[in-house]
C-alpha cells in the first residue's frame, strides 16, 4: 500500500509540472496526501534553492539523500521528473552525476526500501538522523537558513501527522542536542518568537499546528467506515494460494513467521505483506496457503527454502473478487455437553447416535457416551468358527445390534478383561470403559458428525430410558440445539412471520414473500423498515408468534403434528394448548406453522380418537390419544395403555341401535347422558356400549380425554337422547310426515289379518323367482307359509322352499306378470265384474280425484262424530254398505283389495284402509305436531281437512251408513243433517271423482245409487251390485243429483264436482 | 360482539308437509336448524323473522321444496381481546375453561397474574391467590380473549385473566 501511495505522489508532481523535486521522504510518510504535497512546496522550495546556492556539497548529499528515498519509484516516473529540471544547469549536473550513484547504490538501496515498507517511521527517522549524523562532517553551521530547516521540520510535523514525535518541538530539541547545540539555539530563538506574541495569534497557531490532526488521521481510524471501502482493489498488494502438505499448512505459516523475524532489519526482509491459512480436516482451502504480495517474485524470494511449501510448482492469483472470501469466517460446530453427535470412526459404530459429555480444553476431543455394539466375544468363541480357522480381527463381521453394557454377560464370558466398580456402575471391559451401560469414550472431533444429526425420537429415547433411576431426563434444550443446528430442519414457507434475531438485521419483523434456498425475502411489517422487503439468511431467524394464534406442530419434534393455541411465549420456546387433549406442550416456533382452523391429529391409519378397538379376545378399549406412532388405549377395565396399531385386532364400528340397561332398567343408547351412581359420580356422554361396559366422554376432565369407562348398571340416566329431542324438537320437516309414516306399517298389518281367511292365493300360481340361486327359475307354488312358499321348479322336478317376497307369480298361460290377488278379487267379487271395469284400471287415479274437496262438506258437517262411528263400527259393519263402497272404492285403490273387501266386514274398510287410517290418525292423538293442521282438519275446508276426513269420511261413511242402518238414527242424531253428511260422502267424495277422470257415468252411476241408498234405505243396499254397471246408461244426470245434495250444506259439495271434472279434463 | 345481521339459509321442506301454512312450517324449521348454532365465527343466537321466503322448489331426487329464507338474526362474534363474562366450569393444574355462553374459553396458568396459582388440595381444586381471588368451577369471571379457533360448528377460545379488572367477579 506504501508504496502504492508513493506511485500517487510521484504522479501528482508530474501533473503539477513542478520545478521542484518532491520531498519523497516526507511523502513516504504520509499516505498520499495532496494537501501536504502543497505545504511541501511552500516550504520546500526556500530550503532547496538556498541550499543549492550556498554549498554544492551538502545539498549534493541531501540530493542523494533524497534519491534513496526516491528510489522506491518508479524509475520512468524519475526519468520524466529530470526532465522537467533539464532547464536548470545546476540540478541538471547534480542529477547526472546522482545517476551514475544510483546505479552502484541500487542493490542495496532495494534494501533498504524493503525495511521502510516494513517499518516506514522507523526507517525515516533513522535517515533523517542520518542525514543530521552525516551533516555533521560538513559545515553545515554556515547555512543560512537553519530556521528554515527547523521550520521545515516542524512544518513536517505539523503535516505529517504520524510523524508525533517529530513534531514536538522538544523531539526535535532533543534530537538537535545529539548533534550539536545549534538546535538550542534554535529553540531559545523560538521561544522568544513565540513568547512575543500575543496569546490569540498563539492561540491560532497552535490550533493551526493540532487542530486538523484527527481529521487528517485517514479513514482508517474513522468510526464508521462504509464496508465496501475496505474491499481490496486493485492497487492492493495480491494474493496468491500457494500449494503446501495437507495439514502442514499451519506450519508452513509458523515457518515464514519466524523468517521475517528473522529478516526484519536486514538487508533481505521477507518482501511479502501477509500469509495465512485456511486449513483444517473439512476445509476446502486445506493443502494451501495464501500469501499476499505486490509481486510473484517476491513470494518466491520469500518462500525460498520452507519446508512442505511448494511455489514454485503451481501458484494460483487469487482474483479480487475473491478475496474477501478468503477470510469468510466458517462458524466451527460448537459443542456442547449434552448435544447430540454421529460417530463416524469406530468402523463398528459407524452412524450411531452419541451425547457429548465433555469436551476437553483444547477442544480436539470430545468424550461422548453410546450405546455398545458387543457380542461379548460370541463370535471370536471357536465354537462358532465352524472352519476351525483363525477370523481376521481386523475384518468386521456383521456388528452386533446395539445393547446395553450387560456386566453379567461380560462376567459369564471374559471375566478376566472386566473390571470395574457395581456401585457407579462403571466398568471396564476389553479396555473400552462403560458407564450405566453405555460406552463412554473419548473421540477426536473430526470423527464426529456434528452436523445435520438429526437424532430420531427413537434413538433419543434409548438414552433417556438409560438413566439410572428409569425417569426419563431428556435434555430439549441440548436435542433443540442440535436440531437446530440441521439445515434442513428449518423450513420457512411464504406467509410466515419472521423474526431476525441475529446478524445486522436483528429486531426486524416481516412476512416472508418468497424463499429461496437459504435466503427469504422478507416483507417488514414493523419497525423503520416497514413496507420495505430485504432478503435475509434464514441463519438468525425465527418463526414469530402471537399469543392465541392456533399452530400446529410440524418438524422434528415428537409433538408433531399436535394443533393447538399459543398461551406463553418465551425466546424461541412456544407453549401451546393442544386441540385434542387440552393439554399444554412446549415446543420451538421453527417447529411450527401457522394452522389452518382444521385441528389435526384425531387419527393414526384407520384408528382415530375415541374410536372403539378391540384388542384382544376378550379387551376392548377405546382410543384416548393419538400419537405418531402409537395409540393410547382406554380398556374396559379402565387401564390405559400404549399399543401400536398392530396391535390392535380390529375397530369395532360403532353401534348406533346399542341399547343397555342403567341399573334403574331404564334403556340407555349412545349419547345419551348418564352418570355413575356410585364412586365418583362421574357424569358423561356415551360414546360406546360394549356388552356390559359403557365408555362415557365428558368435558370436565382432560384426564384420558375425558374418556371414561363404567359398567353399565352402574349408572343412571340422566337425560336420555330420546325423551330430550321428543321435548324439544318438532317433527322433522325434511322427512317423510309422522303421522304419514306410520301409515305403511299399519297398513300392513292391517292388511295382514285378511291373509287369514281363506287358503293362500299363491297356491298353484306359476311363479317365476326373481333373486337368489334360483334367480329366474319358473315354478309352481305348491305350499305356503305366511312368508315363504314352496315352490316346484319346472326344471329341476324339486321343490325348494322361497321366501314369498322373491317369487313373481305370473300367468299360467300369457305368462304375464300378474297379481295373484286382484285376480282373486275380481274372481271372488260379487259385484267385481262392475268393479273391475271401472276401476280396474284407473283405480290408481282414485285417491289422487278423492284429494279433492268435494268431500269436505260432507267432513265439514260430519266432523267427527260420522268418523267415530264409522271407525267403531266399521269392525263389525254390516257389509252391504261395504260392498257398495267396496266394489267402488276397491277399484279405485287396488283392485286386489276387492276380494277382502267382498269377502269379509273387513272388505269394506280395508279396501279403503289406507285412505281411512290415514284420515282418522292425523288428527289422532299422536297427531301432526303442528296446530296447523289439526284446525285444518277440523275445519274440513283447507286440502289438509278436506283429505284427511275425505278418506276418513268416505270409508267409515259407507260403513257407518252400513251400519247405520242399524244405526243411523243414533249416529245422525240430527236426523236430516246426519244423512245430508252421509250422503254426500260416498257419493261426492270417494265416487264421483274417482270414475271421473275415467268416465263421467261411474260417479254417476255410483252417486246416483248413493243417495239413493241413503233416502231409500235398504233397499239401496240391495241395489248395491245392480246400480254400478247399471248405472253407465244414465249417469250423468246423476251426478248432478249428486251435488245438489251436498249443496244442501253449502256451495261447498259443488267445489268438488267442479274441480272433479275439471281434473279430468 | 352481537349484531343483528341479515342472513339467508336455505330450508327444504318434505312434501308431506305441503299445504297452505308451510311457510310458517320452514320458519319453524329455519329456527329450528340455526338458532344456537355457531355458524363459522359467530354464534346465532336469536331469529328475529323471516322476511323474505322464496318460493319453493322441488328438489329433484327426493321431492323436497327448497325455500331459501332470508332471515334476521341477532348473532354473537366473539373477538380477539374482547372482555366477557364466563362462569368456570373445569379446572386442572394447567389453567380452567370457563363458558361464555355457547363459548368455552380456556385460561392457561400463563395467561393468569403471578400470584395466582393452582391449589390441588382445596376441594374442589381452585385457582387462587390467597386472598380474595379463588377460581374454582361455578366462579364468575371476567376474561379477555386471547385467540379464538372455529372448528365445524364449535368455536375455543383462550382467554387471559391478566389485567386489570379481570378475573373473579365478586357476586
Amino acid at each position: 500500500m506504501a508504496s502504492n501511495s508513493w506511485q500517487f505522489a510521484g504522479d501528482g508532481d508530474e501533473s503539477d509540472d513542478d520545478n521542484f523535486n518532491p520531498a519523497p521522504a516526507d511523502m513516504s510518510d504520509d499516505e498520499n496526501n495532496d494537501k501536504d504535497e502543497e505545504h511541501n512546496h511552500n516550504h520546500r522550495p526556500a530550503g532547496k534553492t538556498v541550499r543549492q546556492a550556498s554549498s554544492p556539497v551538502p545539498d549534493e548529499e541531501e540530493e542523494e539523500e533524497e534519491e534513496h528515498d526516491e528510489e522506491e519509484d518508479a524509475r520512468p516516473a524519475k526519468r520524466s521528473r529530470r526532465d522537467h529540471h533539464d532547464d536548470e544547469d545546476e540540478e541538471q549536473d547534480e542529477e547526472e552525476n546522482e545517476e551514475i550513484d544510483e546505479e552502484e547504490e541500487e542493490e542495496e538501496e532495494e534494501e533498504e526500501d524493503e525495511e521502510d515498507e516494513d517499518d516506514v517511521h522507523g526507517g525515516n527517522r533513522r535517515k533523517r538522523r542520518n542525514k543530521d549524523r552525516r551533516a555533521a562532517f560538513f559545515d553545515i553551521e554556515a547555512e543560512v537558513d537553519d530556521e528554515d530547516e527547523g521550520e521545515d521540520e516542524v512544518g513536517d510535523g505539523e503535516e505529517i501527522e504520524d510523524f508525533i514525535d517529530n513534531a514536538h518541538p522538544d523531539d526535535i530539541a532533543d534530537s538537535g542536542r545529539l548533534n550539536d547545540d545549534r538546535r538550542h539555539r534554535e529553540l531559545d530563538r523560538r521561544r522568544e518568537m513565540e513568547a512575543s506574541l500575543d496569546a490569540e495569534k498563539q492561540a491560532e497557531i497552535l490550533r493551526e499546528r493540532y487542530g486538523k490532526r484527527a481529521p487528517a488521521r485517514g479513514y482508517g481510524d474513522m468510526a464508521i467506515v462504509p464496508r465496501r471501502l475496505l474491499l481490496p482493489s486493485v492497487e492492493d498488494p495480491s494474493i496468491w494460494a500457494v500449494r503446501c502438505k495437507e495439514g502442514k499448512e499451519r506450519e508452513v505459516i509458523f515457518s515464514i513467521m519466524r523468517r521475517i523475524e528473522e529478516r526484519m532489519g536486514t538487508k533481505n526482509e521477507v518482501p511479502i505483506t501477509a500469509a495465512f491459512e485456511r486449513g483444517g480436516v473439512n476445509s476446502v482451502m486445506k493443502g494451501y496457503i495464501y500469501v499476499e504480495a505486490q509481486r510473484q517474485n517476491d513470494i518466491l524470494v520469500a518462500l525460498d527454502g520452507i519446508l512442505n511449501v511448494y511455489p514454485r510448482s503451481n501458484m494460483h492469483l487469487v482474483e479480487i473478487k475473491d478475496m474477501p472470501d478468503l477470510l469468510r469466517v466458517i462458524k466451527t460446530p460448537n459443542l456442547e455437553p449434552g448435544a447430540w453427535v454421529r460417530l463416524k470412526k469406530p468402523a463398528k459404530h459407524a452412524g450411531d447416535l452419541a451425547q457429548v459429555i465433555d469436551v476437553t480444553e483444547n477442544g480436539l476431543e470430545a468424550r461422548v457416551r453410546f450405546i455398545p455394539r458387543l457380542d461379548y466375544g460370541v463370535r471370536d468363541d471357536p465354537v462358532f468358527q465352524a472352519d476351525g480357522k483363525r477370523k481376521r480381527p481386523g475384518v468386521p463381521g456383521p456388528r452386533p445390534p446395539q445393547r446395553l453394557f450387560s456386566e453379567a454377560e461380560a462376567r459369564k464370558r471374559h471375566p478376566r478383561y472386566l473390571q470395574g466398580n457395581p456401585q457407579t456402575n462403571s466398568w471396564n471391559y476389553n479396555g473400552d470403559d462403560f458407564e450405566n451401560g453405555f460406552q463412554v469414550k473419548d473421540i477426536k472431533i473430526q470423527q464426529l458428525e456434528v452436523k445435520n444429526v438429526n437424532p430420531s425420537l427413537e434413538e433419543v429415547t434409548k438414552f433417556a430410558s438409560g438413566a439410572e433411576d428409569g425417569t426419563e431426563n431428556l435434555d430439549l434444550k441440548a436435542l433443540a440445539a442440535t436440531l437446530k443446528d440441521s439445515a434442513k430442519s428449518v423450513a420457512y414457507v411464504p406467509g410466515d412471520i419472521i423474526e431476525v434475531y441475529e446478524g445486522e438485521q436483528q429486531g426486524v419483523i416481516g412476512k416472508a414473500t418468497n424463499v429461496q434456498g437459504d435466503i427469504v425475502t422478507l416483507q417488514v411489517t414493523e419497525g423503520d423498515l416497514a413496507g420495505r422487503t430485504i432478503d435475509v439468511p434464514n441463519k438468525g431467524l425465527r418463526k414469530r408468534f402471537r399469543i392465541g394464534d392456533h399452530v400446529k406442530v410440524i418438524g422434528g419434534s415428537r409433538f408433531r403434528d399436535e394443533v393447538g393455541m399459543v398461551v406463553k411465549i418465551v425466546d424461541d420456546r412456544v407453549t401451546l394448548l393442544t386441540d385434542q387433549t387440552n393439554t399444554e406442550i412446549t415446543v420451538f416456533s421453527k417447529d411450527l406453522r401457522e394452522a389452518s382452523d382444521i385441528g389435526g391429529q384425531g387419527s393414526l391409519g384407520q384408528y382415530s380418537l375415541l374410536d372403539l378397538v378391540q384388542l384382544d379376545a376378550t379387551t376392548v378399549g377405546c382410543i384416548v390419544k393419538v400419537d405418531r406412532e402409537s395409540v393410547v388405549v382406554l380398556d374396559q377395565n379402565g387401564d390405559t395403555k400404549q399399543v401400536q396399531p398392530s396391535q390392535i385386532t380390529n375397530k369395532l364400528p360403532k353401534r348406533k341401535f346399542a341399547v343397555a340397561a342403567d341399573r334403574n332398567g331404564s334403556e340407555i343408547r349412545l349419547d345419551d347422558v348418564v352418570r355413575e351412581y356410585g364412586g365418583q359420580q362421574r357424569q358423561g356422554k356415551i360414546i360406546h356400549i360394549h356388552r356390559s361396559y359403557i365408555f362415557l366422554h365428558t368435558t370436565t376432565t382432560n384426564e384420558n380425554a375425558g374418556v371414561f369407562v363404567t359398567r353399565a348398571n352402574s349408572v343412571t340416566t340422566v337425560a336420555a337422547k330420546g325423551g330430550r329431542n321428543t321435548a324439544t324438537a318438532g317433527p322433522d320437516l325434511s322427512a317423510m310426515n309422522p303421522a304419514l309414516k306410520r301409515n305403511p306399517a299399519a297398513n300392513g298389518k292391517q292388511m295382514a289379518a285378511p291373509r287369514t281367511f281363506g287358503p293362500d292365493r299363491a297356491i298353484n300360481q306359476t311363479v317365476v323367482i326373481r333373486r337368489g340361486g334360483h334367480k329366474g327359475l319358473l315354478g309352481i307354488v305348491k305350499d305356503t307359509t305366511d312368508t315363504h312358499a314352496r315352490v316346484e321348479l319346472h326344471s329341476k322336478g324339486k321343490i325348494i322352499t322361497i321366501p314369498k317376497a322373491d317369487l313373481s307369480f305370473k300367468d299360467k298361460i300369457t305368462g304375464k306378470t300378474i297379481d295373484i290377488n286382484q285376480r282373486g278379487g275380481s274372481r271372488g267379487g260379487f259385484g267385481g265384474g262392475g268393479g273391475g271395469r271401472g276401476g280396474g284400471e284407473f283405480g290408481s287415479r282414485t285417491p289422487m280425484a278423492s284429494g279433492g274437496s268435494d268431500r269436505t262438506p260432507a267432513w265439514g258437517s260430519s266432523r267427527s262424530t260420522a268418523r267415530t262411528p264409522a271407525w267403531n263400527r266399521d269392525a263389525g259393519g254390516s257389509r252391504t254398505p261395504a260392498w257398495n263402497d267396496g266394489s267402488r272404492t276397491v277399484n279405485a285403490y287396488d283392485g286386489s283389495r276387492t276380494p277382502y273387501g267382498g269377502a269379509t266386514a273387513y272388505g269394506g274398510i280395508g279396501s279403503r284402509t289406507p285412505a281411512w287410517h290415514s284420515g282418522s290418525r292425523t288428527p289422532a292423538p299422536d297427531g301432526f305436531g303442528h296446530g296447523s293442521k289439526t284446525p285444518a282438519w277440523s275445519a274440513g275446508s283447507d286440502s289438509w281437512g278436506s283429505k284427511t276426513p275425505g278418506y276418513g269420511a268416505s270409508a267409515p261413511t259407507p260403513g257407518a251408513s252400513g251400519d247405520a242402518w242399524g244405526y243411523t238414527p243414533g249416529a245422525s242424531g240430527g236426523g236430516n243433517s246426519s244423512s245430508a253428511y252421509d250422503a254426500p260422502t260416498p257419493g261426492g267424495g270417494l265416487s264421483a271423482p274417482t270414475p271421473g277422470p275415467y268416465s263421467a257415468p261411474t260417479p254417476a252411476a255410483v252417486s246416483a245409487p248413493t243417495p239413493g241408498a241413503w233416502q231409500g234405505g235398504w233397499g239401496s243396499g240391495d241395489a248395491v251390485s245392480a246400480p254400478t254397471p247399471g248405472a253407465l246408461g244414465a249417469p250423468t244426470p246423476a251426478a248432478y243429483y249428486s251435488a245438489p245434495t251436498p249443496a244442501a250444506y253449502g256451495g261447498v259439495a259443488e267445489t268438488p264436482g267442479g274441480p272433479g271434472y275439471a281434473d279430468d279434463d | 360482539m352481537f349484531f343483528l345481521h341479515n342472513l339467508e339459509r336455505r330450508v327444504t321442506l318434505h312434501p308431506s308437509y305441503f299445504g297452505r301454512n308451510m311457510h310458517e312450517l320452514v320458519t319453524t324449521k329455519l329456527v329450528k336448524d340455526v338458532e344456537g348454532t355457531c355458524a363459522g365465527d359467530y354464534y346465532i343466537i336469536a331469529i328475529m323473522d323471516a322476511f323474505d321466503v322464496s318460493e319453493g322448489r322441488i328438489l329433484p331426487g327426493n321431492g323436497l321444496a327448497e325455500f331459501t329464507v332470508k332471515y334476521r338474526a341477532v348473532v354473537w362474534r366473539p373477538f380477539k381481546g374482547e372482555v366477557v363474562d364466563a362462569i368456570v366450569f373445569s379446572i386442572n393444574p394447567h389453567g380452567f375453561f370457563c363458558q361464555a355462553g355457547p363459548l368455552s374459553i380456556f385460561v392457561s396458568s400463563h395467561l393468569m397474574p403471578e400470584e395466582i396459582h393452582f391449589d390441588p388440595n382445596a376441594t374442589p381444586p381452585q385457582f387462587t391467590n390467597n386472598a380474595d381471588m379463588v377460581i374454582e368451577p361455578g366462579t364468575h369471571v371476567r376474561v379477555k380473549i386471547g385467540g379464538l379457533r372455529t372448528e365445524l360448528g364449535e368455536m375455543y377460545a383462550i382467554g387471559s385473566i391478566n389485567g386489570d379488572f379481570l378475573g373473579c367477579l365478586q357476586a
